[in-house]
């Protein structure tokens, strides 16, 4: 597994793309936090989570189109499934290093809670809340696109399936709310990725919010390895 | 040792290979020879467990690579056709990958330079390997299937869109790791693998038709040998000259080449060697033989000789 991790997290950073990803998710965050907070001289940090959350629906399926997709296509798929590795090794080693390139840019949001805490009486369960949050969406986003990466060898249809999977997701949310049955509403509140995400960043940690988000991703991540061993049968 | 029984794989309708059972002994080099499609490279990947077989069982060393892939892939280097390189990697990030994966540890950097060295990739170890050229593309792919050193090596159309001095480097080199060695390489020339090989399986519509020695392979069909001949003689008294020898059965005018000679392809009945007979006729009448030249049986030619027996045998 630490042999494709290393090797996924490498290509990111010898491409564009895992600099376009950090450099974008950076810029987003730094920005909004200028805007919602120092200009408004406000400590809330929720509103500048929230855009990243869906700033995250459009960027993670780009870091994850390429990842089983171009194995495919290049064919060097042949490579890793004729060395002494488990399916599961690849395909957890890929979803890592995505993960890993998510981890790495919000390295580069530090300033943000230096800021706060410095400047005003940050609130530190909040911050750490919307901080686990926006993880634990990250890695349910980027499960979804690994798995989608591998239906496809195309990238680009790869990338296009998982941006409409997840907007529509975040669509279907903001639909619902407008509806008056409550019935609708308690269960895609409770089939939702984004109403889930509400609660963190209050800072309340809920374990069946945590068990929710564990089990998208274990879903995703399971589906992909049955997809790539199915392929086997073909 | 390599262990292939009764492998059946379809893909949807299209049985890819169909009832194939070979052995393969160690330290022997072996050639899959055949036309495109003919159910070469799936088998190669059913063998490798790239593919699953549809019935059937493939063993490399004893060990079932569909029951324990695992354990079975640990014996294996494999060159697919297209190499499996990553276009983001130099060389040396690629073996050090390749490593990892197959997990050796043990010695690496003297392991990767002894693979380097016989592969002939020293010179480009520092470079990108989308600026190398397509010959040594192909020995970065084969380094990668000798890292760890496994017993057998499965090389799919190793020579396919080299030039000609690429593809006796290559051979050479295939040559030297068969020593010591299994070695399974498919090809659709049948010179190549003459030069390369000790056995020929030869594979058609995902059925093994032959399973020889290259030089018996090339003599089954050398006993219908035809020859090209020039004769410094006009046309109708050079083909009356050759009608007259009895064990002559072909007798084809080609052409006129060169000044005042007659061109023919000439065959012989049941196998008899007519080249003396000719000789001495021709001398006798005083017609200088100029080219005597044995038309080489093509790939082509022995696979219409053996599905032809086939079907007689049936």
């Amino acid at each position: 597994m630490f042999a494709v991790f290393k090797r996924d997290l490498r290509a990111f950073y010898t491409t564009p793309i895992g600099y376009a990803f950090s450099g974008v998710v950076i810029l987003v965050m730094n920005l909004c936090f200028y805007y919602m907070n120092v200009e408004t001289g406000s400590s809330d940090v929720k509103g500048i989570f929230y855009w990243l959350l869906l700033g995250l629906a459009f960027l993670a399926p780009i870091l994850t189109m390429r990842l089983m997709s171009e194995e495919k296509k290049l064919k060097t798929d042949q490579l890793l499934y004729t060395v002494p590795l488990r399916i599961v090794d690849i395909v957890l080693g890929k979803y890592f290093a995505a993960l890993a390139v998510f981890l790495i840019s919000m390295i580069g949001t530090f300033l943000i809670p230096v800021i706060l805490s410095v400047c005003s009486v940050a609130e530190y369960w909040a911050i750490i809340g919307n901080y686990v949050a926006i993880i634990f969406a990250a890695s349910s986003f980027i499960a979804i696109g690994l798995f989608v990466s591998s239906t496809t060898e195309n990238q680009l249809v790869s990338a296009l399936i998982s941006w409409a999977i997840l907007i529509g997701l975040w669509l279907v949310d903001t639909l619902v709310a407008e509806v008056e049955v409550k019935a609708v509403s308690i269960v895609v509140n409770w089939v939702s990725i984004f109403a889930r995400y509400e609660s963190f960043t209050y800072g309340l940690f809920d374990l069946s919010d945590i068990l929710y988000y564990f089990s998208i991703a274990a879903v995703f991540l399971f589906l992909t390895v049955r997809m790539l061993d199915k392929r086997r049968y073909a | 040792m390599i262990e292939v029984t009764n492998l059946v794989k379809h893909y949807g309708n299209k049985k890819a290979v169909n009832d194939i059972s070979f052995t393969i002994n160690d330290g022997e080099l072996v050639g899959f020879l055949g036309p495109n499609g003919a159910g070469k490279s799936t088998t190669m990947n059913v063998v490798t467990g790239y593919l699953s077989a549809t019935a059937g069982s493939a063993k490399i060393n004893g060990i079932d690579i569909l029951e324990d892939p695992m354990e079975a892939k640990k014996h294996i280097g494999y060159l697919p056709e297209q190499p499996p390189l990553y276009m983001d990697m130099s060389v040396n990030e690629y073996l050090d990958f390749i490593c990892d994966l197959k997990g050796v540890d043990k010695n690496r950097k003297s392991h990767v330079a002894d693979i380097c060295e016989q592969a002939g990739i020293t010179g480009v170890y520092k470079r990108m390997i989308k600026n190398l050229s397509k010959g040594y593309k192909q020995r970065v792919g084969l380094a990668q299937a000798l890292i760890g050193d496994p017993e057998v090596l499965i090389l799919d159309e190793p020579t396919v869109g080299l030039d000609p001095i690429q593809i006796v480097e290559i051979r050479n080199v295939i040559k030297v790791l068969g020593r010591q060695r299994t070695v399974i390489l498919s090809s659709h020339i049948l010179p190549e693998v003459q030069a390369i090989c000790q056995r020929v399986l030869v594979i058609n519509n995902g059925q093994i038709i032959a399973d020889d020695t290259p030089q018996s392979l090339s003599r089954y069909v050398e006993r219908n040998q035809r020859m090209q001949l020039r004769i410094a003689a006009p046309r109708d008294k050079a083909e009356a000259l050759l009608r007259a020898i009895p064990e002559m059965n072909e007798v084809v005018f080609e052409g006129v080449m060169e000044e005042e000679t007659s061109d023919f392809i000439i065959g012989s009945k049941n196998n008899t060697d007519v080249r003396r007979l000719l000789f001495n006729s021709c001398a006798k009448a005083g017609y200088p033989v100029l080219m005597l030249n044995p038309l080489s049986a093509s790939l082509e030619d022995i696979f219409i000789k053996l599905t032809e027996d086939k079907s007689k045998e049936a």
